[in-house]
């Protein structure tokens, strides 16, 4: 463990979500300051800089998502506006198109930023607390999740211009499996009309300084009608990740709200969306009744569904209020159904075949976790949480025992420059 | 390998107060680069409202990696071991269309020995270029001097216990090892001899006898017979008796390697071992008041030494402690005198008896990896090499499995074999370089399903450009040739849909810069139709925003993907067309910039009449027969031809009023700006009034008709 990198000064106000881009070369970093910055790596010596920094949102900016690059160069952020947008990079774009100066306040559009909005999603009924693009093979497609509990799948449908966008799922996820509660609206997003494909360079259309408009009366409204951070809000977690391979079909694990589970929810052209399996650590904790915890629900704040890489399941990992870090072994319906998992802590849905085992639970943050994640292998697990700590955890021989791998901190070194094996630190300050 | 727990700089809080800014309302967060091992660490709020805005801080973006990045004289060791890694893969690689025994064979032993050898070799030399105190123009030494001996000390007792020479595994052990063992842990010291050479009476000094006894125990005749001779000096005859008995017999103790047959070896040594009797005896007659000299008891030490030779386990194993030697040294003197003819079978038992009483250091992962191998127990040497640094245990399992060593079974866990989460542990260490990808990856495609998938991931990220230290070029020509380089590493690991993958990116990326030429061959050589049908909208797009001759210039670029197009057997046809039309079109442009008129006329009228242009497409035409049609000197298009262009004009023209005017009319419309259907309509007017024209001059001047139908 080792610091490669500073940014010293990277926004104004605290980063609420950071993000690679696919080659690890670019980082998106967005904050509460509405801003979305992005930075670009000089290989050569390893420092970051900013290559473009624009208000993108009328509230805190909560997540950023690059698509996949074989769409080109494209970002989806989720707001508390209530907003998503759809961003791409267009170093045509050399005057700032107007379509971009959505902003209520003076603050311009800096003329530097060479990103362009090309669509808004104003469905949220709540603020939009994540936004993950699915992998690539199922299209330029995103899902979103908001605090008024619904997971929403959008669907690139114009794919140059990236003007027309069809939601294509709207799912509440309480309700969801009982299936009558299941929205599947079909109707195109009509964001802009097909004339305003080259809108960039004519500038402002009708439709969208309306949309702006909307947004803006929108935002407004919410600013006055939000409940504030009421207790639900603030105890609550809203987040997804897409299953990240191809095999399966559309899967996506999300979770909303104190339930403390995660969802696992398959999507069909052909079908309703259905919930496969579900997460559900409070069985465990029922099973034993001492525990302090045992009626208590917790929200689950964080999941990172894990590049599965040829192994023949998958690994889900999640956090949450309680302070653990869980990481579940989620088996596919065998396709012989053969031998069940007689482990007693198996959760089993029977209708689908799907199964899920806890093979990794660790409570060393004693205290919210905020952040799971993946690398791109699948093979080292990162989780955050209010200890100050961003852990690691890794495998041991063998693959069934998962051990903490190191962490990282920001504060004061105890006895500063005693820290063993650091000689060849090579700090950039 | 690095802390396992670090604070990063500059720190935001007190040690122990973290607490103070989650009370503010911060916590700290991160996300994964896929670029190498390393995160992003920055600072969040752990709620949101909507008015914590608070726009006077400096939030900083930490980044971290959790592998220390090879640098210096680690990159090339990486670099050139792994060489030899893809050597011994190739050999494997061709074994698999051999006998299964094969790998079993004398000839196959012998090359993975070889191989084996070959790191030895390198990873000496790395020793020796590390000890050297010289200037490096690459930085200090990542890695010390020393951890490069352990390397070799263990990697060469591997080569010794398991990989002997083809037709000497049944051979004595003894000798090699011992030569292992002087080799990697010399002693005594030089030092100490040259010291004691240079005294008159050199058994006077304290060291002498210990001397001795360790020259003896090591094997280390030369000198051990130069110290006897020394003492035909010494004051006591009864020592200079003994010594003279003594001086041929250390001489003439028979060596392994100078026997052709292992029964003449053992024949000699149990003669041998009968003169070292002799000398017993003979001591024994010394008068216990002739023993001492003025310093001390010579006849004790003079005991010790017959006792080694004499093979005497206990005497050898009490002087070993002694002299502060080790179990190594035990297992290795009892392997020439307690049992000349011990195997490498036999070792196991010798070495599970000397480590009961001589345990290995716990604290020293080399010793711990030697009395692993020592033990044949080699998935314990693993253990122990994969905590001294992930490259040996790499490659110690990468060249176990195949002698047999290991399982080969998937664990069900893993499912990955026992060598596989070895290599797959280095490769992911090695994934902390991104510059060394092409290395990454040759690790990761030995590793079955698994590894594959996981080199896929780090293959499809190699950033299509290229690295900003060589020569400057176009973006395309470093796109061009990045995509080459990761295309021929596909093709050597048949890794098909990354190239996919990466010709379609590259495809997307051609298009951005408005390379549209690379571009259709990218999606081509991904056989991406979808896509094609997009960069060929992109390049019809060109006509609409940029004119007729940038759209001309594009277009040109692609002509060449045509004829290649047409000489495949292409199922997605209509894809074909679109590039066909958009092709033609832009030469129906380039005829008319050359003046050429007659081509340009019959041209569009091709184009219309066999349908090869799309319907959208046919107002843009018409409009450009305009010119044609006005053109002055001479009818550039037969009657039947002009015929041909109101026909078209007509389906438009009804097809418009029945209401599907934008099937028709989408891309005129495009091209007139602020304009709409009816403005496109006004245009087709113009068209219209033309032919009427033409017509009329077709009538007229009959006689001057150029073309006749």
């Amino acid at each position: 463990m080792i610091q490669t990198g500073l940014i010293q000064n990277a926004h104004s106000d605290l980063v609420t979500d950071a993000s690679y881009d696919f080659y690890g070369l670019k980082l998106a970093t967005c904050s509460l300051d509405q801003r979305i910055k992005i930075w670009q790596l000089d290989e050569a010596n390893g420092t970051w800089s900013v290559e473009d920094d624009w208000k993108a949102h009328d509230a805190a900016v909560s997540r950023v998502s690059w698509a996949h690059p074989e769409f080109g160069t494209i970002i989806a952020s989720s707001s508390f506006d209530r907003t998503v947008k759809i961003w791409e990079h267009s170093p045509d774009a050399a005057q700032p198109p107007t379509v971009n100066g959505n902003g209520s306040t003076s603050q311009s559009q800096p003329s530097s930023s060479q990103w362009v909005e090309r669509a808004v999603f104003l469905d949220a009924r709540g603020t939009v607390r994540a936004v993950e693009f699915a992998p690539r093979h199922f299209g330029l497609k995103l899902a979103t999740i908001s605090t008024d509990n619904f997971l929403r799948i959008y669907e690139c449908l114009e794919q140059p211009s990236l003007a027309t966008w069809l939601l294509s799922e709207e799912i509440d996820i309480h309700a969801l499996p009982s299936s009558s509660s299941v929205h599947s609206r079909a109707h195109t997003v009509a964001l802009a009309t097909p004339t305003q494909t080259s809108a960039p360079l004519e500038g402002a259309s009708p439709s969208l300084v309306a949309q702006a408009l909307l947004q803006q009366q929108g935002s407004a409204s919410s600013t006055t009608s939000r409940p504030g951070p009421g207790s639900r809000e603030a105890d609550g977690g809203w987040c997804l990740s897409w299953c990240k391979d191809r095999y399966w079909g559309e899967v996506i694990a999300a979770g909303c709200g104190i339930t403390g589970i995660i969802k696992i929810i398959q999507l069909s052209p052909s079908r309703r969306p259905t919930t496969i399996l579900v997460l559900d650590p409070s069985p465990l904790a029922v099973s034993n009744p001492g525990h302090p915890e045992a009626d208590k629900m917790f929200a689950v704040t964080t999941v990172s569904w894990a590049p599965s890489c040829g192994r023949s399941y998958h690994l889900i990992a999640t956090g949450g209020r309680d302070g653990h870090v869980r990481i579940w072994k989620v088996k596919p319906a065998a396709e012989d159904d053969g031998e069940q998992g007689d482990d007693a802590e198996m959760m089993n849905s029977d209708e689908t075949g799907w199964s899920a085992s806890l093979v990794g639970d660790f409570d060393e943050h004693q205290s919210t976790v905020g952040r799971v994640e993946w690398n791109v292998t699948g093979t080292v697990l990162s989780s955050a949480g209010n200890d100050g700590r961003v852990r690691l955890w890794k495998a041991a021989l063998g693959g069934s025992i998962w051990r903490p791998a190191g962490s990282i901190g920001v504060e004061q070194s105890e006895e500063s420059g005693t820290q063993e094996g650091d000689k060849d630190d090579d700090m950039q300050s | 390998m690095g802390a396992q727990n670090i604070n990063l700089l500059p720190p935001l809080v007190e040690s122990g107060q973290f607490e103070q800014l989650v009370q503010s309302g911060q916590t700290i967060s991160a996300t994964t680069s896929p670029y190498d091992n390393s995160l992003a660490v920055f600072l969040s709020p752990t709620t949101v409202s909507g008015s914590n805005s608070n726009s006077d801080r400096e939030e900083p973006v930490y980044f971290a990696s959790y592998d220390v990045v090879p640098s210096s004289e680690r990159r090339l060791f990486i670099a050139d071991t792994q060489v030899i890694f893809s050597m011994f893969h190739g050999m494997l690689e061709s074994a698999k269309s051999r006998e299964p025994s094969w790998i079993q064979t004398p000839e196959a032993l012998e090359l993975m020995r070889k191989f084996s050898v070959d790191y030895v070799n390198f990873i000496k030399e790395c020793w020796i270029h590390a000890s050297q105190p010289m200037p490096r123009t690459d930085g200090p030494l990542q890695f010390s001097a020393d951890h490069y001996r352990s390397l070799y000390s263990c990697f060469s007792l591997f080569v010794v216990l398991y990989l002997p020479e083809p037709g000497y595994e049944d051979a004595p052990v003894g000798e090699d090892l011992m030569e292992w063992l002087n080799i990697h842990f010399i002693e005594p010291s030089t030092e100490e001899g040259d010291h004691l050479s240079s005294l008159d009476r050199p058994w006077e000094d304290e060291e002498f006898w210990p001397y001795l006894k360790r020259v003896t125990l090591r094997g280390l005749t030369k000198a051990s017979l130069f110290f006897f001779n020394t003492l035909l000096q010494h004051p006591s005859e009864d020592l200079q008796d003994l010594v003279r008995t003594i001086i041929p017999i250390v001489e003439s103790q028979p060596r392994l390697q100078n026997f052709s047959a292992e029964r003449d070896f053992a024949f000699a040594s149990r003669k041998w071992k009968d003169k070292v009797k002799a000398i017993r005896i003979e001591m024994d007659r010394v008068p216990e008041e002739s023993r001492f000299d003025d310093f001390e008891n010579w006849w004790d030490s003079l005991s010790d030494i017959v006792g080694i030779l004499e093979g005497r386990n206990p005497v050898i194993q009490r002087v070993c402690e002694e002299l502060g030697a080790d179990w190594k040294e035990v297992c290795s003197a009892w392997g020439i005198f307690v049992d000349s003819r011990l195997r490498r079978q036999d070792l196991v038992d010798v070495a599970a008896e000397v480590l009961e009483i001589m345990p290995a250091d716990p604290t020293n992962l080399e010793d711990m990896i030697h009395s692993a191998l020592f033990s044949g127990k080699p998935e314990q040497a693993l253990r122990y090499a994969s905590q001294l640094d992930a490259w040996l245990s790499a490659h110690f399992a990468d060249v176990m499995e195949p002698l047999g060593l290991l399982e080969t079974d998937e664990n069900s866990e893993s499912e990955l074999s026992k060598r596989d989460e070895y290599v797959l542990s280095y490769a992911e260490y090695l994934h902390s370089d991104p510059t060394q990808w092409k290395i990454t990856i040759a690790y990761m495609y030995s590793c079955g399903d698994i590894g594959r998938e996981r080199g896929d991931e780090i293959l499809v990220r190699v950033p299509l450009r290229l690295h900003p230290s060589e020569a400057p070029s176009t973006p395309e020509e470093a796109i061009a040739q990045a995509v080459k380089e990761v295309s021929e590493v596909c093709f050597n690991y048949q890794r098909e849909a990354v190239r996919r993958t990466v010709c379609r990116i590259a495809a997307q990326t051609c298009v951005r810069q408005k390379d549209y030429g690379l571009a259709v061959s990218y999606c081509i050589s991904a056989e991406d139709w979808v896509s094609l049908g997009r960069v060929i909208d992109s390049i019809l797009d060109e006509y609409v925003h940029n004119g007729a001759a940038e759209f001309a210039k594009q277009a040109s670029k692609i002509a060449p993907s045509v004829q290649e197009l047409q000489s495949r057997t292409v199922s997605e046809a209509i894809f074909v067309h679109r590039l066909i039309f958009a092709v033609r079109y832009s030469q129906i442009h380039k005829y008319k910039l050359e003046q050429d008129f007659v081509s340009a006329a019959s041209d569009i009228v091709t184009l219309l009449r066999e349908e090869i242009a799309p319907k959208s497409w046919w107002p843009v035409l018409l409009c450009d027969s305009v010119e044609l049609l006005q053109y002055g000197s001479t009818l550039l298009f037969a009657s039947s031809d002009a015929a041909e262009l109101l026909s078209k004009l007509e389906e438009i023209s009804i097809r418009a009023s029945q209401g599907s005017g934008d099937d028709y009319l989408s891309v005129l419309t495009r091209t007139i700006k602020g304009g709409g259907e009816k403005e496109a309509l006004e245009r087709l007017k113009v068209v219209r009034l033309a032919l009427a024209r033409y017509f009329a001059r077709c009538t007229i001047g009959s006689d001057r008709h150029a073309l006749s139908t």
